[in-house]
């Protein structure tokens, strides 16, 4: 069942001005319910004014958002409720924390919805959970946080809000590697365990190889490939047409295809590549 | 949406009024506004009407501009203009309803008065109109470098301005982004009372102030790595220099300046 679905998005900034540019141009495009998406493209290419559209931040300029069959539009004053449904982590989404305690900034969005003081602790104790907040550091001012803890908090306090679809626009930018592979893995269990839907944005083709089922490669405003992981991956030399890299263990894979080893395709991970070279490691030792 | 406001009002043509020294064009500015309240009569107040039309024409600004640059006081024109049309009792009577006498003096001195606050706006606005808000602190920091006597830090005044304009966009764009994250965790901003919209800003106010604090930590961190330390010795990128065009301009502004005081006593006063 599909959870969302654009029409025609067409979106320019300032628009009525001789400078007016189209950001995105007529995307249409579908997202399963519970799916995994990966948004990619370069700087530039539209990918975050197009899940800006998503929760209702930018309205079209021309087409619609429809979220479960309706249109986000149809009632303005509504909107806010959209912004429930579907979560939205902004880049570099620490500097956004305000409250005096991590567990107030946290409880902002679910308070924000009217929901009773029972049911505020107990998401921001779930949402905490998810991300691997201690709760040493809930009562402990947001600013005092290292960097890091800071990123955990504002996803958390997104997530605390239990949105239908949820959003990270290039939430691993600036992490450091552990932290980066952390996060990632903390947002795979949350969609799993939740079965929501996720869309995550990145220009990292190692973190959306990782996590994603389904890829969508925005280019100069436009859908330049929208199918499942795998497909994608496999059209290396027109991602590489775009200016984008395809991972690096895919890469070293094809070059092993290109002269003749029978490694197999679809490989993104190390996990992956570790799992396919084993076997063939271990048949030529036997022989 | 916010980005759309723009900060100081530039308007980026190649006109001979670009290239006069801002030094000169703000002391022309500051001559312009005192030489408007030596007219006194019709005359002397088209003068100084065509010399501001005549500077505006050859800074090759729309009138689009002037008009632009008028609306905000309008308010304040029409407040003056009523007040000193009714409690202006001499003259002939024109027209008289309860306590309100309108005479034919009273009218003449409204127009007059209407004309040179116009001019006044108008005239001012051709400083920022013509000159970018970093050659003006330039103008300001040399303008004002002789109250250094009385160890004013004039150098540091103009680097604190310089830096605020330049973060002024900065400033917007992540208000625009910090706006947004919270309006995506449900922040209601755009209804309420007072007290709540008030309310309402805190979780934007905050952040924002913590991003100041960092930035300005920051600047001072990479200002220091470069070896700034102040004004003294410190030679400018932009070098200042007047040329033939500013002692013209400044010529005619004194000229000007002459015709407007000598016309006093030719012509019928109005005021």
């Amino acid at each position: 069942m599909a959870i969302l679905e654009v029409e025609n998005l067409t979106y320019a900034y300032s628009d009525g001005l001789p400078t007016a540019r189209a950001a995105v141009n007529d995307v249409s495009l579908t997202v399963e319910a519970g799916s995994f998406v990966g948004v990619i493209g370069h700087t530039g290419s539209g990918k975050s004014t197009l899940v800006q559209h998503f929760n209702g931040l930018l309205r079209p300029t021309a087409g619609r958002v429809l979220l479960g069959g309706k249109d986000i539009w149809a009632d303005p004053k509504k909107i806010r409720e959209v912004r429930f449904r579907v979560g939205l982590v902004f880049q570099y989404p620490e500097y956004q924390l305000f409250e005096d305690t991590v567990r107030q900034d946290i409880a902002f969005g679910p308070r924000n919805m009217g929901l009773s003081e029972a049911e505020v602790a107990e998401r921001v104790e779930e949402a905490a959970a998810f991300v691997g907040l201690p709760a040493a550091l809930l009562d402990k001012s947001p600013f005092d946080l290292s960097g890091g803890e800071k990123r955990r908090a504002a996803v958390a306090g997104v997530m605390a809000m239990r949105p239908e679809v949820l959003i990270l626009d290039e939430p691993t930018a600036g992490l450091d590697p552990a932290g980066q592979e952390n996060l990632l893995r903390q947002v795979k269990a949350y969609q799993q365990e939740r079965g929501c839907t996720v869309l995550l944005v990145s220009h990292r083709m190692e973190d959306v190889a990782r996590v994603a089922d389904r890829v969508l490669v925005m280019h100069g405003g436009r859908v330049a490939m929208y199918d499942d992981t795998a497909a994608v991956f496999s059209r290396a030399d027109e991602l590489r047409e775009i200016g984008l890299s395809i991972p690096d263990v895919t890469r070293v894979f094809m070059g092993l295809r290109a002269r003749g080893l029978d490694v197999g395709e679809n490989v993104y991970t190390v996990e992956q590549a570790a799992a396919r070279l084993l076997p063939l490691l271990r048949r030529g030792k036997g022989e | 949406m916010l980005r759309d406001i723009t900060i100081g009002q530039y308007f980026p043509v190649s006109s001979p009024m670009h290239r006069l020294d801002p030094r000169v064009k703000m002391v022309l500015t500051v001559l312009y506004i005192v030489a408007l309240f030596l007219p006194k009569t019709w005359v002397g107040l088209a003068l100084s009407v065509v010399l501001l039309a005549v500077a505006y024409a050859l800074a090759r600004i729309p009138f689009s501009m002037v008009v632009k640059s008028v609306r905000p006081i309008l308010l304040l024109v029409t407040l003056t203009a009523a007040l000193n049309l009714f409690y202006n009792k001499e003259g002939v009577v024109l027209f008289q309803w309860w306590i309100f006498t309108v005479t034919d003096s009273g009218l003449a001195k409204t127009a007059f008065i209407i004309v040179r606050i116009l001019c006044l706006i108008v005239g001012s606005s051709l400083l920022t109109y013509t000159t970018t808000p970093t050659a003006l602190t330039d103008a300001i920091e040399r303008l004002l470098s002789p109250l250094k006597a009385v160890r004013l830090n004039v150098h540091e005044l103009a680097m604190m301005m310089t830096i605020a304009l330049r973060f002024i966009p900065t400033l917007i764009e992540e208000t625009d982004k910090i706006m947004s994250a919270q309006k995506a965790r449900g922040a209601d901003m755009e209804s309420g009372g007072l007290v709540r919209r008030i309310r309402a800003l805190l979780p934007v106010l905050i952040p924002l102030f913590a991003s100041s604090f960092r930035r300005a930590y920051e600047l001072a961190l990479a200002m220091e790595c470069r070896c700034y330390r102040g004004g003294e010795g410190r030679t400018r990128m932009k070098q200042l220099r007047m040329a033939l065009r500013d002692g013209v301009a400044l010529l005619v502004m004194a000229v000007a300046i002459a015709l407007l005081i000598g016309l006093n006593s030719v012509f019928p006063k109005v005021i």
